[in-house]
């Protein structure tokens, strides 16, 4: 008897003392909270009620909600050709520079871990892009591509104006994006490559694995954490490009993209709900991606795990 | 840790909702009362006797102050008055930086800025939100001593909203070893052009490319609003004609293709670089061509031609000055826009900061015609220069011209359908004010 409730009774002690201790640390956290509400929830409550609301310069001030309802200035906004191209741009952008830079810092990781003389040497030169600004990144690329004074149509003996023609611009923009945060990626898959423990490469040759069976069983499943973290990051970042396609063209040549369209939309045009609502789409269709890559994605990589 | 995650996100996203909620009633509450009269009626109209008894501080905001002058101005301005100091507030460089600075403070009614350096475009925008001061009877007082072109750009709704003081005007520059003299008109140009080195302009889809569109569409005899202010007008032959011959232009190697990418800078860089004949640019190109070895000596510059089977035109550049409403001492800030656009300051301007003037007078003084050699085809741009289209929505018509204009250029739209659409989005535009 006295044995059995003896643990019981500590047991619930233990319990309340739990609980307590997490209230009080609840307590303890509330001030970061706050603070967190504050710094984030405002701007983005702020923004949602812009993008509910109707400003014209005629009528000066911002108390009328957006008619003929609430909506109308996202209806308006989904409506509009310019930012349904937009959206569009974005995720070609967003698709081929993303999927580019995987198989691209893939391939730099892999090199900076071989172990080889000047190797640091490589390490460093190969980082110096994720270095540069993108705005500095940008106008070097532009100059790069200058159909007059350019290297590349002297190189190519063309006479293409690159971010004057519709493939070619995006295709500018998407070659600056790549050499800007492939070595990023490659940082971020270098980390993941460190902590794979060498014995079990042992173990495979032991057992006759070639080097592709190497990479594909051992390296690709173990890697898949990492190389998951850096696609949400880098996907994340291009769907909300804004500085490339400002520097380069101005959103010209099927180059606009969500941000751009928003803030030309906000600032320029001074249209402020409709540019609120693109900016709310836009943060809306990044956590739908987001989420989208962690429930699919992030299965995936409990069942390579779990293998 | 997802579930986790989502819950945070979801706490986050309500609490945005009640922050928004509550915003919503605060907003409602102040500014409901907000007149939604048409025009510019009612709005406080400057005391020009105010000016005389003027003391005590003030602030003046521009876009940064490159070139020095401004701050001469202020300088001598405190030292020939004791007892009142004028103060410089500088904004970036970059005018969309500086509209949106101004815009800012204007909305939250802040008297930051008692006096304001505005590009000529934004004269409109300003006025219909009630932000500016009437300054017709000070204009009214000095009215034939400005050249009758700048007038225009301060001008909304039948009054003045501010003082002009710098202008500018775009220069056809040409190779003189090239050709001997600029033909009468645009057609000429590219003809010769097409014979030789080419055309460049600035065709990049920005501001930029609607003053050069305009500048040929105006002297082809088209318009982009009609006269009330309500409708577009840009979907005229007029038009189709001058954009028509822009894109022949490209098509015919008058112009290089690359022109549809190029800004101010691109266009003087590829003409310093010797690849072009002539020049569409602002008179700040001179003294720096002048530098240049391969054109060095081997230019000259010109007003704009006329179209064929039509007139000449130029568009408009420069800044007026402006007073806020929300100003606490309008006077004492009328008093130093009377200073900085005196005839004495607007020569040391011209002769010491290459500044052009709105000054009819300026452009005579002998030290400003040796300080300008091209003070004469200035002036003379100046005069025949017109204004763009006077508009709240101006910088939405800009967009609607210059993004259409752009895909014309680069051959993804035929004239037609560009001014088309160009057309469809000024008529949107206009209906929101």
């Amino acid at each position: 008897m006295e044995a059995a409730s003896v643990p019981a009774g500590t047991s619930t002690k233990r319990r309340s003392r739990d609980l307590s201790e997490r209230r009080l640390a609840s307590y303890m956290v509330s001030p970061s909270v706050l603070l967190i509400a504050l710094v984030a929830a405002y701007p983005i409550g702020y923004a949602v009620w812009l993008s509910l609301h109707q400003y014209s310069v005629r009528q000066a001030g911002l108390s009328r909600w957006a008619e003929p309802n609430i909506w109308s200035n996202y209806t308006n906004v989904l409506q509009d050709d310019e930012f349904r191209q937009a959206i569009v741009n974005t995720f070609v952008f967003t698709f081929f520079s993303v999927g580019l830079e995987l198989v691209i810092g893939l391939g730099m990781a892999l090199a900076m871990h071989a172990a080889f003389r000047g190797q640091g040497l490589l390490r460093t030169v190969v980082l110096v892009p994720w270095a540069v600004l993108t705005v500095v990144t940008a106008i070097m690329w532009r100059t790069i591509f200058d159909p007059t004074l350019g290297i590349v149509n002297a190189a190519l003996g063309t006479d293409i104006v690159w971010l004057g023609e519709t493939p070619y611009a995006m295709i500018v923009m998407i070659i600056a994006d790549v050499w800007k945060t492939a070595p990023f990626m490659a940082l971020l898959i270098l980390a993941g490559l460190q902590v794979i423990p060498g014995e079990i490469y042992e173990a495979a040759k032991v057992d006759g694995a070639t080097m592709w069976q190497r990479f594909r069983k051992i390296t690709l499943p173990l890697l898949m954490p990492a190389i998951l973290v850096a696609l949400i990051f880098r996907t994340l970042d291009a769907l909300r490009i804004f500085d490339l396609p400002f520097v380069l063209t101005k959103g010209q040549n099927n180059t606009n993209t969500m941000s751009l369209e928003s803030y030309q939309t906000f600032t320029a045009n001074n249209i402020l709900g409709e540019g609120a609502a693109m900016a709310i789409i836009t943060f809306v269709i990044v956590m739908i991606v987001s989420f989208l890559y962690i429930r699919f994605v992030g299965g995936n990589i409990r069942g390579l795990a779990d293998e | 840790m997802s579930k986790r995650l989502l819950f945070l996100l979801c706490a986050a996203l309500a609490c945005a909702v009640f922050v928004a909620a509550c915003g919503g009633d605060d907003d409602s509450g102040g500014t409901a009362g907000t007149s939604e009269t048409g025009s510019t009626e009612g709005a406080k109209t400057i005391d020009v006797k105010a000016m005389d008894s003027a003391k005590g501080e003030a602030t003046y905001c521009s876009g940064k102050d490159t070139s020095g002058d401004l701050k001469e101005t202020i300088e001598e301005f405190n030292k020939a008055n004791p007892g009142s100091t004028i103060k410089l507030t500088e904004f970036p460089e970059d005018a969309q930086q500086q509209h949106d600075q101004f815009s800012q403070r204007q909305r939250a009614k802040s008297p930051d800025c008692d006096g304001f350096e505005e590009d000529v475009v934004w004269t409109a925008e300003f006025a219909q939100q009630k932000w500016l001061y009437d300054m017709t009877p000070y204009i009214e007082s000095r009215k034939d001593e400005f050249i009758p072109s700048t007038l225009e750009s301060v001008t909304y709704d039948g009054k003045n909203w501010g003082v002009p003081k710098v202008t500018d005007a775009g220069l056809l520059y040409y190779r003189t070893d090239q050709v001997d003299a600029v033909p009468d008109t645009w057609q000429g140009v590219y003809e010769e052009a097409a014979k030789g080195d080419g055309i460049v302009y600035q065709g990049s889809a920005y501001e930029g490319l609607t003053v050069d569109y305009l500048e040929l569409a105006f002297a082809a005899g088209g318009s982009v609003i009609s006269d009330d202010g309500k409708s577009s007008t840009i979907n005229s032959p007029e038009n189709v004609k001058a954009l028509q011959f822009m894109v022949d232009g490209i098509k015919d190697g008058a112009a290089p293709k690359a022109v549809t990418t190029m800004q101010e800078e691109p266009a003087r860089r590829a003409w310093e670089a010797g690849k072009a004949t002539f020049m569409r640019n602002w008179p700040y190109c001179y003294a720096l061509s002048q530098q240049a070895p391969k054109v060095k000596g081997k230019f000259a510059v010109a007003p704009f031609p006329s179209f064929e089977g039509g007139e000449k035109a130029a568009i408009l550049g420069g800044h007026n000055m402006v007073v806020s409403v929300y100003s606490k001492n309008p006077g004492l800030m009328l008093k130093f826009i009377d200073f900085a656009t005196s005839a004495e300051r607007m020569k040391r301007n011209a002769v010491k900061y290459s500044k052009a003037p709105v000054l009819k007078e300026t452009y005579q003084d002998a030290d400003v015609q040796k300080a300008l050699p091209f003070a004469e085809e200035l002036q003379q741009a100046v005069e025949q220069a017109k204004s763009r289209p006077v508009s709240p929505v101006y910088p939405q018509i800009s967009e609607a011209i210059f993004k259409n204009v752009n895909e014309a250029l680069s051959g993804q739209a035929s004239p037609e359908d560009a001014l088309k659409k160009a057309d469809d989005q000024i008529n949107a535009a206009l209906q929101t004010f």
